[in-house]
């Protein structure tokens, strides 16, 4: 069975051959070493220290509640005396910590069902993909098939900047409206008579120049 | 051993909570070697827990020391540069992972408007879309015919003699999915 990545697999505990494989063998392994810690800490509240030099003579370290204060403990051999104010802010950054973690499952949770989003509609189009020619990728498609949703795209393109325009104008109209009847005191009717619907910018991102849209209106993607 | 997803959260019970130190720590003890054997580098460990006074290490306190030894031996601004403790060892990973969801949303968005823009070339309105929703399937559309063009040029550069057949009528393509010229399909 032919895999890209060693991943699940058994490998020899001897220092790799390799020097790329290792180098990235120990990005991946030390920051997963650092996250074990942190669970460790989190589930059991263990206090640990790490310390780890890269082969790039760079040193990587992971401590908590703090690398020095555990570094002094095991070579002095006497831990510091809990006082209270030192449990407080223990305690303080306890809470932080909590709040924190919520913040990242939370997250964490939000990943998993865009990514499961992202496959149900990956699912989708392939499906479709089978039943329909326009729907492939354009590099399968042959001169006429491309000649003709050529310009049922340009078509649309079109369309599309129509209704945008359309509903454009309305918010403009609307908008010119609402700061009309605020500003004259016996409630002024300022009609939509003022706006020109043709005036209304290209540049509020639906320029057709060739760079294509430019997305400086609304809250779009890309 | 366990598959099922564990609650990052202090383990209450407590004969739970020691069986768990125990695991994990093994687990922590050996992915140092691990690490250490793998990428031939210098490592060492230190687990204070409640349940003893003496704590864990690897490899051992001698190898500890030396390690420690060489880390005092660094500048400062180095040992701090990447060093991290629980609050921003989490934060670090909030950036990631924001930048994670980041990606995926982009991706899922470039899903969805493709989706939107078959389904508006086979005849659906665009009267209950807004202003975004335009604007994205406007940039869609932009990108399908600089593809068009391109893929187009290519093709007459290939067969320049070969005229290329006169359009089919020019009207958008029935709303009904099935193949209506035999290509492609």
């Amino acid at each position: 069975m032919a895999r890209k990545s060693k991943g699940r697999q058994k490998i020899e505990m001897t220092r790799m051959s390799k020097e790329s494989n290792l180098l990235v063998t120990f990005s991946k392994r030390r920051s997963g070493l650092f996250k074990k810690a942190y669970e460790l800490h989190t589930l059991c509240g263990a206090e640990i220290a790490i310390i780890v030099f890269s082969p790039g003579k760079k040193v990587f370290s992971y401590g908590h509640p703090c690398l020095y204060s555990i570094i002094d403990r095991f070579v002095t051999g006497k831990s510091s005396s809990s006082s209270s104010s030192a449990q407080l802010v223990e305690a303080h950054r306890s809470a932080s910590i909590r709040e924190l973690n919520m913040q990242l499952t939370e997250m964490l949770n939000q990943l998993e069902a865009e990514r499961k989003r992202g496959e149900e509609l990956a699912k989708h189009r392939k499906a479709s993909q089978g039943k329909c020619w326009w729907e492939a990728p354009v590099s399968e498609l042959g001169l006429q098939e491309l000649e003709q949703l050529k310009v049922a795209v340009e078509n649309l393109k079109k369309n599309v900047v129509k209704q945008a325009e359309k509903l454009m104008a309305v918010e403009a109209s609307n908008t010119a409206a609402f700061l009309g009847a605020s500003s004259s005191m016996g409630g002024g009717h300022v009609g939509p008579s003022n706006i020109d619907a043709t005036k209304v910018p290209h540049g509020l991102g639906l320029s057709m120049t060739p760079h294509g849209f430019t997305m400086g209106y609304g809250r779009g993607f890309f | 051993m366990t598959r099922k997803k564990v609650k990052l959260d202090f383990i209450t019970n407590d004969s739970a909570r020691k069986a768990t130190y125990k695991k994990r720590k093994n687990g922590l003890l050996k992915k140092v070697n691990e690490l250490s054997t793998l990428c031939g580098i210098d490592a060492c460990a230190i687990i204070y827990s409640p349940y003893e006074t003496h704590p864990e290490v690897w490899p051992n306190t001698l190898g500890v020391q030396r390690v420690i030894a060489r880390f005092q031996r660094m500048p400062e601004m180095e040992q701090i540069r990447k060093n991290l403790n629980q609050e921003s060892f989490i934060k670090e990973r909030i950036t990631k992972t924001n930048e994670q969801l980041r990606k995926q949303y982009k991706n899922n968005r470039k899903k969805e408007i493709t989706e939107l823009m078959y389904q508006c070339l086979t005849g659906r309105g665009l009267e209950d879309l807004n202003v975004v929703d335009l604007n994205d399937l406007g940039w869609m559309l932009d990108q399908n015919t600089k593809e068009i063009y391109r893929k187009v040029e290519s093709i007459k550069k290939r067969a320049p003699e070969q005229k290329a057949a006169p359009p089919l009528a020019l009207q958008v393509p029935p709303p009904t999915p099935r193949p209506t010229n035999g290509g492609g399909c």
